[in-house]
């Protein structure tokens, strides 16, 4: 048995391991995927592939790296070598796309292999027939890009030269390729330094032994966690449309003594479309909200990973076959089943009063992948998402409101990026970026809002550029709220043609959707022009509330009206709560008889008793 | 005993948080018996601009009124199956 | 002879220097009180009056400089006592200060433990509330054109809304791309003044002129929140020297590393935050160039924090996303990273693995520590460095407060030793090590950050409990020697009193490279103009005045910016600019990491900063030079104290600084005691006092 203080010395320096690692990696990618966006990972490994010390990165990557070292050691045994670093991408093997490519490197000590650190991150770009990776076109997983079940780029400390050169010929921007990978060479290469550096100043079998005793705690605590929650089953059910297809997740995740069993039987059929799962990308999808919401204060690593099943039938959208499109997965199906376990596990957490704090309704529960392309003001080939993407809308507490444009839980500490950055890198100009009335989930804790923005083209010398938008569940409120909360509002994505609201400087600044004239489209999947007098306006969901909204106190109602949050008819269809037109205070009069009418009806089947059925 | 945020378990009913109204022996659906209004989930109003088969399903206490639990649903699924095992 | 008087007003204690021409310095303590600075900075001034054995008012008539640091401004913001504030902000971006850039603001400043729990995380309460924001129609683009009239109207309304409605007491402007064209943000201004002149207006494009709205604007609102207290403090702190018959220039630290005249200085409060510790830096600096020093960790351990700055070459670098209490600013400030963990950081057991933790709760002065014998119940760093021998319960504090041996003991003996299984020394002994190796990572992570080996660096020990751990966690860090300065207890007073005035000006504009150098000239060119005339104002001849540029660089497509001395000649000719641009090309390989360097895609500067400095006239102060090494006539005795090569303690010679005489030699294990703290030399480590009394410790 290690001591508690070499114990408590050693686990705090693999955190710094990683942390080091994450520097590295951002430092040297420089791109605003992995800056702004944190879209990345680093963790590290045991000596047989099994996860030692997770990272705060993209969470739904902690178990597919996991299963990409195993996978490394199956097709490699008996050759690799201390300085080896392995790519893999391949989503049947163990990645979740093509486009978050993962390096996975040996670390030896004395000749022995005694641990693995492993990164990814969104690669500029991966060759696919779209730019940037996510690809609404692909058929199946041919048209998606470069993909290797493993190969190595790096051969005892020297990069093998032909097998780089090979990849980057595939790629658009060949250049910014190159920094992504070369950020997670030196990302790995600080991750083998600082761990040998550990293992010299300890030794070999204290950290082993700390190791191993790392991983029994965490096992040991979470299965004492769940002894603690009753036994018992949850469902939840997540919709995504694509185009004319409605796809559904479905989820029956059931609790007993010290396990977990997350049930996707009842699923879809695979898609046509790129939002399927890989078995891998579905297991990492649920422990991403499992880590923060089970494991807050637990080392995330091998030991919460056993007590976890997945039962996922093949064929499925949450375990497609090969060779389904998946190009979309990390926004399409991964982001449901993100979702999905957030509710069953909310709901367990709420039948406990011990736990009932750490229950939540689903934050940002649909990414918006709209990926801009073109020739910029500079004149120079720009490719990047729009990192709002990752400025996702917090879900109801059990005890308090959802952080408005809080974040999401997979990926705990994401930011977007600036609009001058932006507008420097990309020939556009936004119109407004704000906080999206009425988005946030209803309740007695309402959902925290989402935003919405709109650009038009500015300078660009071609007249505009073009996007990609993967934009699935457009047509479904996917952030589910909890314990009657209604879930946030959804997604839109909308062409604005030839808008023609200008000023007499010749520019156009309405700065709502509804001043924008010209026709408007809904478009959600493929590729679309930005050009002349065009403009993009999307909007993202709120997240999901808490309780009934009926039991919001007036007051916190009335606040939400004043700073914007709320809109009056919203507040008095939905919650009951009327506002006077002229002073802009509590009608406490009307809000009682309103309430008092709407609770009435409830009662009554169909009686419009949701609270909306009113709004003329 | 807790079922839920909304209701518990009195020896093997479910019954209402609220009002300790029953609702059902504790190996059926309650949802089965408790009040359902089914709305298109437009009619919340702008932001929520879904497809017309989207539907809130929301839930009451056929005693109190008391709000039990949501649903986002397409008209013919079946309800999701909350249980607790004692 | 004259005197300058620094005092540093910090958080427990003021802290102040009083340098006599051709004499050694002298040093003064007392408790900080808050909120009235006054009392705490007199009794401070006293104390140093006393140990020069003048009184006060002599040490008035004689001083011609007073040179200030306060955390007035840290304070105010974090116990929210700042002005009402309201917010105009370009139409249609008014939420741009409440998102933070999403989670952003959510996150940043959390530890692992908050990072990994995020339902149990939330934004700070903003310094404006969304109904204290107006929007106004106006537009500006990335080039800084104006692609929409300001609607002057739509401010007139703002204003009215904000002052006559909300009776805000201070307005922040902050528009979009604002750095690039400020002439609708210096409207608004004239708008705002026109109507009603006492209300406080900062705007963006003055207080931090540098892309990135969000930041921007919160460094604004940061500054007209705090801008009237400020105002108030710095003229009462006049007001105070003005009766005390002091008619000399006042002068006030500035987180950039420079003075500024105290009547500046009113009007850029953000730019007070964190200027103690910063000058702290500055002191280190100082003492570096001294030494011969160029590459020094500068590392600072109070009652609550450990804090790490870093000077590379001698240049002292700058903070990436600086914040305060978990707001983000961004005007130019020295880079002080901290940690909780400080003497009075409490130590808990992890409740299922018996994992020790150090902080990050502190124990505060009061109840403090166990030993303190006022209430404490939990035990703190402090308690366990009394348990390894390192501070003599008898002379703590200069003898002014015996601590409680036996409770400290029994204390931790219940709520640390007995769970661990260990006697109380060997559990003393382990708290220790987590200590040091919290400090360690932090160092570690620092460094990393910015590309650089701890064994290139010298460490420089400051703050109290600092001498007593560095000899343990540099060993870990291998740095090259460790230095306790003579100052190591008033360490920011005795910056400040090093350091010169300074204004900061800086152009944001994007220039791909190459550019002729006359390009860059021409951008310097006002700036200059406008330093020599600011300068000129406050008394400095043209000798007295220096100006150092330096470039902010990217490669085009990435979003790293590095800041570039420029170390050519001014104005830059060709050849200048080339070096230039191969410097920022050696940086960023330095920083980033090999390989990381993206040429392709071009080169691009995008921002102009220059440093203009007067030179304030003090002079230095003498060394003594080394004689006899034999400490003999300082030992006073042997005392068991924790000495980490053994892993026990044992019987270790102790030392009164007071009576070494530079030249001597310690040989370790070793400890020293000075009037307020004591200085550990472990074994295999020499420490040796040198001309300045500073403590040298290297490895033997």
């Amino acid at each position: 048995m290690i001591d508690p203080i070499t114990f408590s010395i050693i686990r705090h320096r693999l955190f710094r391991v990683v942390d080091e690692a994450v520097i590295t990696l951002k430092n040297v990618s420089g791109s605003a995927i992995t800056n702004e966006g944190h879209d990345l990972m680093v963790s590290l490994y045991r000596a047989d592939g099994s996860l030692l010390m997770g990272g705060v990165g993209f969470l739904h990557h902690l178990t597919s790296a996991a299963e990409a070292c195993k996978s490394i050691i199956r097709r490699f045994r008996g050759d690799i070598h201390e300085g080896d670093v392995f790519l893999l991408n391949d989503p049947y093997t163990a990645a979740l796309h093509t486009s978050d490519v993962y390096l996975v490197a040996p670390i030896h000590f004395k000749k022995e292999l005694v641990a693995w650190s492993a990164c990814f991150v969104h690669v500029y770009d991966i060759g696919a027939t779209n730019p940037g990776g996510f690809c609404p076109d692909a058929e199946n997983i041919y048209t998606e890009g470069f993909s290797s079940p493993g190969l190595r780029l790096v051969e005892k400390g020297e990069v093998n030269r032909a097998i780089m050169d090979t990849f980057l010929n595939m790629v658009r921007s060949p250049d910014m390729v190159a920094l992504d990978l070369n950020s997670m060479i030196a990302c790995n290469n600080v991750a083998r330094k600082r761990m040998r550096s550990l293992i010299e100043k300890y030794g070999i079998e204290t950290v082993d032994e700390t190791c191993k005793t790392l991983i029994t705690q965490s096992g040991e605590k979470l299965r004492a966690r769940l002894r603690e929650l009753p036994d018992g089953q949850w469902q939840s059910r997540q919709y995504l449309s694509v185009k004319d297809e409605i796809a559904r997740v479905e989820l029956t995740m059931t609790k007993r003594n010290d396990t977990l069993v997350f049930d996707f039987t009842g699923s879809s059929e695979q898609s046509r479309h790129a939002i399927n799962c890989t078995k891998w990308a579905s297991l990492g999808g649920l422990f991403a909200p499992l880590f923060p919401l089970l494991c807050y204060d637990i080392t995330w690593n091998e030991g919460v990973i056993k007590p976890i099943t997945m039962i996922a039938p093949p064929g499925t959208i949450v375990n497609c076959n090969r060779p389904a499109p998946v190009s979309v997965a990390t926004v399409g199906a991964i982001q449901s089943v993100n979702n999905a376990a957030c509710i069953t596990i909310g709901k367990m957490l709420s039948a406990s009063e011990k736990y009932a704090s750490e229950a939540t309704a689903v934050w940002h529960a649909n990414h918006f992948a709209v990926f801009l392309f073109g020739q910029n003001q500079h004149h120079k080939q720009a490719i990047g998402i729009l990192t709002e993407t990752f400025a996702g809308a917090g879900g109801a507490r059990t005890w308090a409101d959802g952080i408005e444009v809080g974040g999401e839980i997979p990926n705990p500490i994401s930011r977007m990026a600036n609009i001058e950055t932006i507008e420097y890198t990309f020939p556009i100009r936004y119109l407004f970026r704000r906080r999206l009335k009425d988005s946030g989930g209803p309740g007695r804790y309402r959902g925290g809002v989402g935003m919405e923005l709109s650009f038009v083209p500015h300078d660009a010398p071609d007249g505009g550029m073009h996007y990609v938008v993967s934009g699935k569940g457009a047509k479904f409120p996917m952030s589910d709220g909890l314990a009657g909360g209604y879930p946030g509002s959804p997604n839109a994505y909308i062409w604005i043609k030839n808008n023609e609201s200008k000023t007499a400087d010749g520019h156009s600044h309405p700065i709502r959707l509804d001043a924008m004239s010209g026709e408007k489209q809904a478009v959600d999947w493929g590729v679309f022009p930005l050009m002349g007098n065009d403009a993009l306006y999307v909007r993202w969901n709120g997240g999901g509330g808490y309780g009934d909204p009926l039991l919001r106190p007036d007051e916190e109602v009335c606040r939400d009206v004043e700073h914007g949050l709320v809109s009056p008819e919203f507040a008095e269809n939905v919650y009951g709560v009327a506002i006077d037109d002229k002073t802009g205070r509590l009608d406490k009069k009307l809000t009682d008889k309103k309430r008092t009418d709407l609770l009435a009806r409830r009662k009554r089947k169909n009686g419009g008793g949701h609270a909306a059925v009113t709004n003329p | 005993m807790r079922l839920s945020q909304t209701l518990d378990l009195d020896g093997t009913s479910i019954v209402c948080g609220h009002c300790g109204h029953g609702l059902c022996d504790k190996d059926v659906n309650w949802k089965e018996k408790a009040i359902l209004n089914e709305t298109p989930m437009r009619t919340l109003g702008d932001p929520y601009s879904t497809d017309e088969q989207v539907l809130l399903r929301v839930f009451s206490c056929p005693n109190c009124g008391a709000l039990l639990d949501t649903e986002t649903a397409m008209k013919d699924d079946p309800f999701l199956h909350d249980k607790i095992f004692t | 002879m004259s005197f300058v008087v620094a005092t540093d007003v910090g958080g427990t204690c003021t802290d102040t220097v009083i340098v006599e021409g051709g004499k050694s310095l002298v040093i003064g303590k007392a408790l900080s009180t808050p909120p009235d600075f006054a009392g705490g900075v007199m009794d401070s001034i006293r104390s140093a009056a006393d140990a020069m054995q003048v009184d006060v008012k002599t040490v008035f008539d004689r001083a011609t400089l007073f040179i200030h640091g306060s955390t007035v401004v840290d304070n105010t913001l974090i116990e929210r006592k700042g002005a009402r504030t309201g917010l105009i902000t370009t139409a249609g971006f008014e939420d741009t200060l409440l998102v933070t850039r999403g989670a952003y603001g959510r996150w940043a400043g959390l530890s692992e433990e908050g990072l990994k729990h995020p339902v149990a995380t939330d934004r700070p309460v903003p310094l404006v509330p969304f109904d204290l924001v107006r929007g106004v129609a106006e537009r500006v683009d990335y080039k800084g054109a104006i692609v929409r009239e300001l609607d002057e109207a739509q401010v007139e309304q703002a204003v009215d809304y904000l002052v006559d409605e909300k009776q805000v007491e201070s307005i922040a402007v902050a528009l979009l791309w604002s750095f690039s064209n400020p002439v609708h943000e210096q409207r608004i201004r004239s708008i705002i003044k026109a109507r009603d002149d006492g209300i406080h207006v900062s705007i963006s494009s003055e207080v931090a002129p540098a892309p990135g709205e969000y930041e921007r604007t919160s460094t604004t609102v940061i500054n007209a929140y705090a801008g009237q207290m400020v105002n108030n403090y710095i003229s009462n702190l006049q007001k105070l020297l003005d009766e005390r018959g002091y008619r000399g220039p006042v002068l006030v630290m500035q987180g950039y590393g420079g003075l500024l005249p105290a009547e500046r200085a009113a009007e850029r409060a953000v730019n007070m935050l964190e200027c103690g510790p910063v000058a702290g830096v500055i002191g280190s600096k100082f003492l570096g160039d001294n030494m011969g020093d160029k590459d020094i960790i500068a590392a600072d351990m109070g009652g609550t924090t450990f804090k790490v700055g870093i000077i590379q070459n001698g240049e002292i670098e700058y903070a990436r996303e600086p914040l305060i209490d978990r707001f983000h600013y961004s005007v130019p400030k020295i880079d002080v990273a901290s940690i909780g963990a400080g003497g009075g950081s409490l130590i808990t057991l992890e409740e299922d693995t018996s994992a020790p933790q150090v902080g990050p709760q502190s124990a505060g002065a009061n109840p403090g520590p166990v030993c303190y014998g006022l209430g404490g119940t939990q035990p703190t760093v402090t308690d366990v460095l009394l348990l390894l021998g390192y501070i003599d319960p008898r002379r703590f504090l200069n003898g002014t407060m015996p601590l409680d041996v036996p409770t400290t003991e029994q204390v931790f003996r219940e709520k640390i030793a007995a769970p661990l299984g260990l006697s109380v020394e060997d559990a003393a002994i382990g708290i220790f090590r987590v200590a040091n190796a919290q400090i360690t990572d932090l160092i570690h992570k620092i460094t990393v950050e910015q590309g650089l080996d701890p064994r290139d660096f010298v460490l420089h020990a400051f703050g109290g409990s600092c001498p007593m751990l560095a000899s343990a966690f540099a060993r870990e860090l291998r740095v090259k020697r460790i230095i306790v300065p003579y100052t190591a207890s008033v360490n920011c007073a005795f910056g400040l009193a090093r350091a010169d005035v300074m204004h900061d000006y800086s152009t944001a504009m994007t220039i791909p490279v190459p550019c002729p150098a006359a390009e860059v000239n021409a951008i310097y060119e006002p700036m200059l103009k406008e330093a020599r005339e600011t300068l000129k104002e406050e008394g400095f001849s043209d000798d007295k005045m220096s100006f150092k540029w330096s470039v902010g660089f990217r490669y085009a497509l990435q979003v790293h910016e590095l800041i570039t001395p420029v170390r050519a000649d001014t104005p830059l000719d060709g050849n200048g600019m080339e070096r230039l641009i191969n410097d920022f090309e050696a940086l960023y390989e330095n920083r980033y990491g090999k390989g990381s360097a993206y040429r392709d895609a071009g080169i691009e500067m995008t921002q102009f900063r220059l440093s203009a400095f007067g030179r304030v006239e003090r002079s230095g102060f003498s060394a003594t030079s080394p004689g006899d090494t034999d400490p003999g006539l300082a030992l006073t005795g042997q005392r068991r104290v924790f000495v980490d090569g053994r892993d026990s303690l044992i019987e270790t010679n102790v030392y009164d600084f007071e009576k070494l005489r530079p030249g001597n030699i310690i040989a370790g294990p070793a400890v020293i005691h000075t009037p307020i703290t004591t200085i550990v030399i472990q074994d295999n480590q020499q420490g040796q006092m040198d001309g300045y009394k500073n403590i040298v410790i290297e490895a033997t």
